[in-house]
């Protein structure tokens, strides 16, 4: 009896073939077929079964062999087919899209620009925050906050001895159970003495566990020994590979000699390449536990160091950091309860609050996270508004091509064929925007590169890699499905039959598009506000900040530092050598004033400060000391740096050593430790000292360590008392900038060949320097506020003038039953009035909520800030209007008889 | 027959082809050609053709078709693809050389005459 398939069976095959199905179709048509011969050779039905399966063999066997080896093949084919179709959508999306390259071009620039910002903001992200830092095991390294180094016996006095003993690095060191190693670092300048080229270097000064710490050990030698680490040690010096090829061409080195500010150093080793840790270090030299005098005197006492340890295995760092905060709590809290206490119970409040540790990355990355995520946040809304675009372009090319479309479906296309088609052309789209975007980041990564941290210079910089590369190709991918998808939905639902006899003017779907057009410009709108209002922002605090005064007058000033090598009899020299280089520059024609100072306004050398008693002035709480900053200058600073002399006198050179010690104060200090009173002839102490140092002149504040910060209370010295073995060589003149310079190198040089000048630089790019990361924030959110607003208007551009053109019927009629030209803008532009409304709306809620995130990088603007709130909606309102009306004055333009005609 | 195994797998392949070779047929027709052409001599297992046959469609030297049979029934048809009709060609001519040899080895005398010098 023949075997009948089953039914439904055949259904299962319009989806594609059905392996088992076939393999049991094929093998029971051979028995069939075979029993039926049987049968006419004279078998009966029960014989001819037996011996069909006695000569067909095993069939249980044979299926299963079968459909094993047809599911492979049919795998194979899928795979082969879904590449050709690829290839072949590929090839039919270039040729389609090269058919309008204005809407191509369009699209690929406005992808480009949005792919690029957000792939340049991603690579600063990426190596500020993201990619592990090149140390062993990184999550393994805390900074221990506020842990110092003991100072040795021989330091200077000025630390009270009634201080409470606060844990230090030793007490850190101690702490075996959590920490496998301890270490502290600093960095400095020192000079490099070298025949024809004597040279600035960076050095970082560490202690002998440091290497180990990180976990890098040297390229070639050693690290430091005991013994080098040790006070007073041995001095030695580790190059980095940098520096060792540069300056020693790679030579061995190991145990030459090397002059530093005039002291030589033994080289023990060379770190690998690509270490510079702390700050592009160039060399290491060791920092000794305690500290001596040794150690500070070539940095001119001020070096600030950092306390790192390395957690042992299988401690957490809430462990250690539980342990320190006990250790903080157990040294400051009996004082923080006494009356006096409130800076112990300040300094015990912060351990509490951050914690007694922090990861190493936070420390480097520092308060540039923030600035780094929020720019991130901003390229992220620009490029959804760049797919939001994107998408309204295609829906509107997708009702274009509805036709095509609906042919190709009547010709026996899929569904899926179809969207998959449409998708292929949105990928190959943001695939090429993509690849212009990625050659565009390094641009963009430029204009990020004064953003990075200072601290992360030489550790992770920001580039285009294989991670990013791998973002963009994401970007990439998600943006074209993203963008695509909807409108390829769209057109694949077409209703074949009613597009194709209509023209393809007017579809099925065409009051859901326009909805969705409508929805996406108002989502653009949206976001472009909140765009304009954080640019708005930044933009207002930057302009406050820039016309902040410093307290001094940059311009027509140039600025050049030297250093002395550090021997202390030689500070007479140095003196008369400073003396007489000021005195070359002041002979020069066209610089009218010059002066030295120890260190620089607005550079980030806040200066030390040193705890001053005030003379006749109750005493101050004795955990509350009065500070102030200590500068030592020339007479001529003043002028030449045009900071006002408000009273009093400024030096001359009588002021020396052997006069009475006198010092000119700042408006802030004079004010502040005398209140109400001339603080002119009041006289001050520094710590055990017994010679009174008397106020001889008040000058304006300057603001010192940056433009950001109030200016503290400061004091300066005589440059003829206290001769600095790093100065600061200031002139002011009629000269232009680049002439002053040379004008000043030259007059150094006339009066020592060999004399090493660094930063050479007018005021100006000091200023400008020390506003460079805000200013380059918001250079960038403002460019990304401004992008995102011309491509709104492009939206809104697009959207009325698709309409204009989908309603030509319309409009041609209205105008022949005697429309006026305004009633036919005002039918066009009515919807758009309704979408801007609700765009500016939506944006200014979101605004009013999301500012908030900016509040650490204003200055002197608050994040709700009205102005900008209000001019942020004028800027959008006005671009939209114009948007609008461009194409609606087409509308009036509409002949109503060749619409008639048409018909 | 004793056993056949190796030498009927390296010839079935050479069969089907050939069988395949005159146009679109289905394996009970190849079944059929072979069992014929041999005049039964090597009637195998019928079962074990389609293995060959799929194998020979995976390798893509027959294509395969769904197609009606003379009784109005569906069978898969088997043709001969561009490929497999020049694996065909060259498998006949060095089976056909491989025979010979074998006819000639075997009708050759028993001991070959030493040379004479």
């Amino acid at each position: 009896m023949p075997h009948a398939e089953p039914r439904w069976r055949r259904y299962l095959r319009f989806h594609g073939a059905d392996v088992s199905a076939d393999v049991d179709d094929e093998l029971r048509f051979h028995l069939d077929s075979l029993e039926a011969d049987l049968r006419a050779q004279g078998f009966t039905d029960a014989e001819a079964r037996r011996e069909a399966a006695r000569r067909f063999g095993s069939m249980a066997a044979m299926r299963e062999r079968l459909r094993r080896q047809d599911t492979r093949r049919s795998h194979r084919e899928a795979r082969t087919a879904w590449w050709r179709d690829a290839a072949q959508d590929a090839r039919y999306a270039a040729r389609s899209l090269a058919q309008r390259p204005a809407f191509t071009l369009a699209i690929i620039v406005v992808l480009a620009l949005g792919v690029g910002a957000t792939t340049a903001m991603f690579s600063a992200v990426d190596a500020a925050l993201l990619r592990p830092l090149p140390f062993a095991h990184p999550d393994q390294l805390l900074e221990l906050r506020d842990v110092s180094i003991p100072m040795g016996a021989d330091f200077s006095p000025g630390v009270p001895a009634n201080q409470p003993h606060v844990p230090d690095i030793s007490d850190a060191a101690q702490m075996r159970d959590h920490f496998s190693h301890v270490a502290a670092y600093a960095s400095g300048g020192l000079n490099l003495s070298d025949p024809e080229n004597p040279q600035r270097v960076r050095v970082g000064v560490v202690t002998r566990d440091f290497f180990a710490t990180l976990g890098v050990p040297p390229e070639r030698g050693r690290t430091f020994s005991v013994a080098e680490g040790a006070p007073n040690g041995p001095a030695a010096v580790i190059l980095s590979h940098d520096i060792w090829q540069r300056q020693y061409g790679g030579r061995d080195m190991t145990g030459a000699l090397i002059q530093l500010n005039g002291t030589s150093y033994t080289v023990v080793g060379i770190m690998p390449r690509g270490f510079s840790f702390p700050g592009e270090s160039e060399l290491w030299i060791p920092l000794s536990v305690p500290l001596t005098f040794q150690t500070f005197e070539p940095f001119r006492g001020y070096l600030p160091s950092t306390v790192i340890a390395r957690l042992r295995d299988g401690t957490t760092a809430a462990a250690a950091n539980a342990r320190l905060s006990a250790m903080w709590t157990r040294a400051l809290a009996p004082i923080a309860a006494t009356t006096d206490g409130r800076y112990a119970a300040q300094r015990l409040a912060t351990i509490h609050a951050q914690g007694a540790t922090t990861p190493l990355r936070d420390t480097l990355v520092g308060d540039r996270a923030r600035a780094l995520l929020v720019l991130l946040g901003a390229t992220g809304l620009l490029l959804l508004i760049a797919c939001a675009n994107v998408t309204n372009l295609l829906l509107s090319r997708a009702a274009w091509r509805r036709r095509e479309i609906a042919v190709r479906g009547v010709l026996g296309a899929t569904r899926s064929r179809l969207v998959r088609q449409l998708l292929t052309e949105s990928v190959l789209l943001s695939v090429v925007g993509t690849a212009f975007g990625v050659a565009l980041a390094p641009l963009v990564l430029h204009l990020v590169g004064a953003l990075m941290p200072a601290h992360l210079a030489g550790v992770a910089s920001a580039h285009v890699d294989v991670r990013v590369l791998a973002f963009a190709a994401a970007l990439a991918l998600l943006t074209g499905v993203g963008f695509g998808l909807w409108p390829a939905l769209g057109a694949a639902h077409a209703n074949a039959g009613a597009t194709i006899k209509d023209g393809g003017a007017h579809g099925a779907t065409e009051g859901a598009a326009s909805r969705t057009r409508r929805a996406l410009v108002t989502a653009e709108l949206a976001l472009t506000i909140v765009l304009l209002i954080g640019s708005g922002l930044m933009l207002r605090s930057f302009l406050r900040l820039t016309s902040t005064s410093a307290g001094l007058d940059a311009e027509h000033v140039g600025t050049l530092e030297l250093a002395f090598p550090q021997v202390a009899r030689a500070r007479a020299t140095h003196l008369r050598t400073i003396s007489a280089m000021l005195d070359r520059m002041r002979s020069v024609r066209g610089i009218d004033a010059v002066g030295a100072v120890n260190d620089l306004p607005l550079s980030q050398e806040g200066g030390i400060g040193l705890q001053v008693t005030v003379d006749g002035a109750p005493p101050p709480p004795p955990d509350e000391p009065r500070f102030a900053r200590y500068l030592v200058t020339s007479g001529g600073y003043f002028r030449a740096m045009g900071i006002p002399l408000v009273s009093g006198r400024v030096f001359t050179a009588a002021d020396d050593s052997l006069a009475p010690k006198v010092v000119i104060v700042n408006a802030t200090m004079a004010q502040r430790y005398w209140p109400g009173q001339s603080a002119l002839g009041r006289t001050i102490h520094f710590g055990g000292d017994t010679v009174p140092v008397t106020v001889i002149g008040i000058v304006g504040d300057v603001r010192q360590a940056s433009l950001d910060e109030a200016p503290e209370p400061q004091m300066f010295f005589s440059i003829h008392d206290q001769t600095p073995d790093h100065v600061a060589l200031v002139a002011r003149g009629t000269l232009d900038g680049h002439a002053l310079l040379a004008r000043m190198t030259q007059a150094v040089h006339s009066v020592d060949r060999a004399q090493a000048v660094f930063h050479v630089r007018t005021m100006d790019d000091v200023l400008s320097t020390s506003i460079a990361p805000r200013r380059t924030n918001t250079l960038l959110i403002s460019l990304f506020g401004v992008l995102a607003l011309v491509l709104a208007a492009l939206g809104v551009y697009a959207v009325v003038s698709y309409g204009v053109t989908q309603r030509h019927r319309e409009l041609g009629i209205r105008s022949a039953l005697g429309a006026t030209s305004a009633d036919l803008v005002t039918l066009v532009a009515r919807e758009m009035t309704w979408v801007v409304t609700l765009g500016v709306v939506i944006g200014l809620v979101a605004a009013w909520l999301l500012t908030r995130l900016l509040a650490s990088q204003l200055y002197d603007v608050t994040v709700h800030d009205p102005a900008i709130f209000v001019l942020a909606a004028l800027a959008l309102i006005l671009p939209a209007a114009a948007a609008t009306l461009v194409p609606a004055l087409r509308a009036t333009r509409v002949d109503p008889a060749t619409v008639m005609k048409a018909e | 027959m004793p056993e056949p195994a190796e030498i009927v797998r390296g010839t079935l392949d050479l069969l089907i082809l050939r069988a395949v070779s005159w146009g679109p047929v289905h394996g009970y027709a190849v079944a059929r050609w072979i069992a014929e052409a041999t005049s039964d001599t090597l009637s195998i297992e019928e079962g074990t053709l389609y293995p060959a046959l799929h194998r020979l469609h995976e390798k893509g030297l027959i294509d395969a078709e769904w197609g009606l049979s003379e009784n109005n029934r569906r069978a898969r048809y088997y043709t001969l693809t561009t490929a497999g009709r020049r694996h065909l060609r060259q498998q006949a001519a060095s089976f056909t050389r491989y025979a010979r040899a074998i006819f000639a080895a075997l009708d050759a005398p028993a001991n070959p005459r030493p040379r004479e010098a």
